[in-house]
């Protein structure tokens, strides 16, 4: 049996450095090809192939940070604080579509599995489904609160699509996850983690936090929730870096994933074939990629990557993860062994 | 027509409806309603409305705000970040995105885009910018609101001459008072809006109260005389006339008094309850009114702190730079707002921004200052300052002039004479009006 990824000898083995902080990132497995994009607005790409990989600055077609991007059918598809969505050729980042998709910041965006839509969300706490071909706005779902309970601006960060593609989460500041049925545009159901949101009446009277990352289980049983837990500063990410596993249907919390490493966990995915989490993010304690097994509080193993993570995916045989944060692309591999 | 200043100076502030209808009211009635509070005709609000008093409101962002958020965008910029700048009522100036309020009423404010102040700790920044000193080990100097509040005071008013809000802790600074004793020491509200301890005790007559008051008078008199010191007990004697002011005024601090729109549209966070206070205070005749609104130390996360302090900030500074306004009080009432420092033009690794001195801006609106003026320049990363640098000394002379104070009258320190500003400070007189 083959170990897809030995989280215990991770090892950072290549780095592509780019100006500034990457916010997204998305993989063409068919070319080798990563996309990474983030606040000097533009698109970088690296050849995996390469026997040196750099990052390459391929187009900028946004006006301000990138903050989402998936690759579908040979289109690199970005979201913007511009409040745009825009579908660029890979082969000659030209525009495809541009899109104005929310009135705010847009956050975070995920393709259904079998790329004919998107899902996307913005600060004007929206979620909105996309044809991932044509551009065209299919449904509009509004259930998330607009201002924090103090009268604040909230924001919705994160957004995910259930393995079978019948529900969308999403997930926003003060702590609440909205489920909603694709097909008919109903709020199947609503979470409550306030342990994502601290606000500080007192001492700083204002908050930090947020639910910053979502994903289902391969087997759509339960749904991670990444963040970061009760904060003692909000000047800063001072709390534990949080993960809360939810069996999603009956609304029950089943499992709390914490650690003493300060951090938000900016990005969450489960294993593919194995009952684990991956986790990543950055924070007072410094960057974190993290390995937990779902069934236990305490991680398995700790990576330290160089500087902290945005976002992070997995290679499709699950050999190699790919992260982009600050300072740019980050390339891991594992000692993985053959039985 | 004209005001002169407490110096004398004219203003050339119009004299506006409200305030001569205050004034009649005053003169011919036993209370009128300020705010729908009554207050009793002799304390300083009369005095205030006649004589032309002017105040001033300190807005003390604490722990640093963003000046690449708020005053000075770098749209474009790596350094820039993601909020977009905007236009303004001041052709040709922008200010970030999240204050589209405080954009159209940029023609009655002022901004210094150029502060160098070297100092990127908290405390001894703070120290700095809130005496306009830099510190010396021979002499405490008090802050620049104590000075404020001595030269601005109603002479036989009953009202307290400072009242500071610092409701938050962090980086919560009583103002120092320096070589002028405790005697000028502010009145302090960091637990409530509403002082403590200002209703009787139950069972306790106000005749029986005064009686006790004439009493403790009394003896604290014969006390004082022929001792040294004696200041010090006159300085006690004032703070227990004022302690009848306050009671007798007490609905002052009450904003549940405010019409339920007045209240609504300062809205309902802490700032903006603390400004509509404040408001009431400085209509009353209260001469320096301080809201600290904390924390603005944003190491990390800096967009998201942002997005949630400064509409706030704009829209509670909005309204009440229009409310002042409304009620003629914006004329003869400075408003300042400053921090200890800016934030770094370079974005750390926790989407944050750090401390930074050496290039952060201010601004003012009101008494004495030249609405939609702009002073200094920074360079197009918004790292240095590349024209009208201006320094703490500079900043706590322009706010003196602006109030009629007279930069060259002096203190004493025992014998030691100490000027009001510091010696080779300069008043930024291109935001002065």
């Amino acid at each position: 049996m083959k170990t897809a990824f030995d989280p215990t000898k991770a090892k950072l083995a290549t780095t592509c450095e780019v100006p500034g902080i990457l916010y997204a990132l998305c993989y063409d497995a068919e070319q080798g090809t990563l996309y990474g994009a983030g606040s000097d607005w533009s698109v970088y790409c690296v050849d995996l192939n390469a026997e040196k990989p750099v990052a390459e600055k391929k187009w900028t077609n946004h006006k301000n940070y990138v903050s989402a991007v998936a690759f579908v059918d040979g289109n690199v598809i970005t979201g913007s604080y511009d409040q745009q969505l825009i579908w660029t050729k890979a082969e000659t980042g030209k525009p495809v579509h541009v899109v104005d998709a929310h009135d705010g910041w847009i956050r975070d965006l995920a393709a259904f599995p079998d790329g004919k839509r998107l899902a996307s969300v913005g600060d004007d706490m929206l979620v909105k489904l996309w044809n991932a071909e044509t551009g065209q706005l299919l449904n509009t779902f509004d259930g998330h609160a607009k201002q924090t309970p103090q009268g604040y601006a909230t924001a919705l960060y994160a957004v995910a699509i259930a393995p079978d593609g019948k529900h969308i989460a999403s997930g926003d500041r003060i702590g609440n996850v909205c489920l909603w049925e694709v097909e008919t545009g109903k709020l199947a159901g609503k979470l409550h983690a306030p342990t994502f949101y601290t606000y500080d009446p007192r001492t700083r009277v204002r908050s930090i936090g947020g639910i910053r990352s979502l994903c289902f289980s391969p087997d759509n049983k339960t749904l991670a929730i990444a963040g970061i837990g009760k904060v003692t500063n909000v000047d800063g990410f001072v709390g534990p870096c949080r993960v809360e596993l939810w069996d999603w249907q009956s609304g029950k919390r089943t499992a709390t994933c914490q650690d003493k490493h300060k951090a938000v966990l900016n990005h969450v995915a489960f294993h593919p074939t194995e009952d684990r989490l991956i986790v990543a993010g950055g924070g007072d304690s410094g960057g974190i990629l993290a390995f937990w097994d779902a069934k236990k509080e305490q991680p398995i193993h700790k990576a330290k990557p160089k500087g902290h993570i945005q976002r992070f995916l997995l290679d499709g045989n699950g050999q190699r993860l790919f992260a982009a944060g600050y300072g740019g692309f980050q390339v891991w591999t594992s000692d993985a062994t053959s039985n | 027509m004209t005001f002169l200043s407490t110096n004398g100076h004219p203003l050339n502030r119009p004299l506006h409806r409200r305030g001569v209808l205050q004034g009649m009211l005053a003169g011919s009635a036993g209370v009128f309603g300020v705010g729908n509070v009554g207050i009793a005709k002799d304390t300083a609000t009369a005095k205030s409305a006649e004589s032309g008093q002017n105040r001033v409101l300190f807005i003390w962002l604490a722990g640093g705000a963003s000046q690449f958020e708020m005053w000075d965008p770098k749209t474009s910029r790596e350094t820039g970040g993601p909020f977009r700048s905007i236009p303004t009522a001041v052709p040709g100036y922008h200010v970030g995105e999240l204050m589209p309020k405080l954009a159209q009423q940029m023609d009655k404010m002022a901004v210094v885009r150029s502060l160098n102040t070297a100092i990127t700790a908290h405390g001894p920044a703070a120290d700095l910018i809130s005496t306009g000193r830099p510190k010396e080990p021979a002499l405490d100097y008090p802050e620049i609101g104590v000075v404020l509040a001595r030269e601005l005071a109603v002479q036989g008013s009953k009202l307290p001459d400072y009242v500071s809000f610092f409701l938050s802790t962090e980086g919560r600074r009583r103002p120092a008072t320096g070589f002028m004793g405790g005697s000028h020491a502010p009145m302090l509200l960091e637990k409530s809006m509403r002082p403590k301890d200002i209703d009787l005790p139950e069972g306790l007559s106000d005749l029986r109260h005064k009686e006790r008051e004439h009493l403790r008078n009394l003896l604290s008199s014969e006390f004082a005389r022929g001792r040294v010191g004696g200041q010090l007990v006159s300085g006690y004697n004032s703070a227990f006339a004022k302690v009848r002011g306050l009671m007798q005024s007490k609905g002052l601090f009450d904003i549940e008094q405010e019409p339920v729109t007045v209240r609504e549209r300062y809205g309902r966070t802490a700032f903006g309850q603390q400004c509509l206070a404040a408001r009431r205070l400085l209509e009353a005749g209260v001469p320096m009114v301080k809201v600290a609104r904390g924390f603005w130390d944003s190491h990390h996360d800096n967009f998201e702190s942002h997005r949630e302090l400064t509409p706030d900030f704009d829209n509670v500074l909005s309204v009440l730079l229009t409310d002042l306004d409304e009620r003629g009080l914006l004329d003869s009432t400075l408003v300042i707002v400053l921090s200890e420092f800016g934030r770094t033009p370079k974005i750390n690794k926790d989407v944050g921004r750090d401390h930074y001195a050496a290039a952060w801006s201010c601004a003012f609106a009101g008494c004495g200052i030249k609405g939609g003026a702009v002073h200094g320049k920074t360079d197009a990363d918004g790292k240095t300052v590349v024209d009208g640098q201006a320094n703490a000394s500079d900043i706590a002379a322009t706010i003196y002039r602006a109030v009629g104070i007279d930069l060259q009258k002096e203190y004493h320190s025992g014998l030691r004479p100490v000027p009001i500003a510091k010696e080779d400070a300069k008043p930024l007189d291109g935001i002065l009006a």
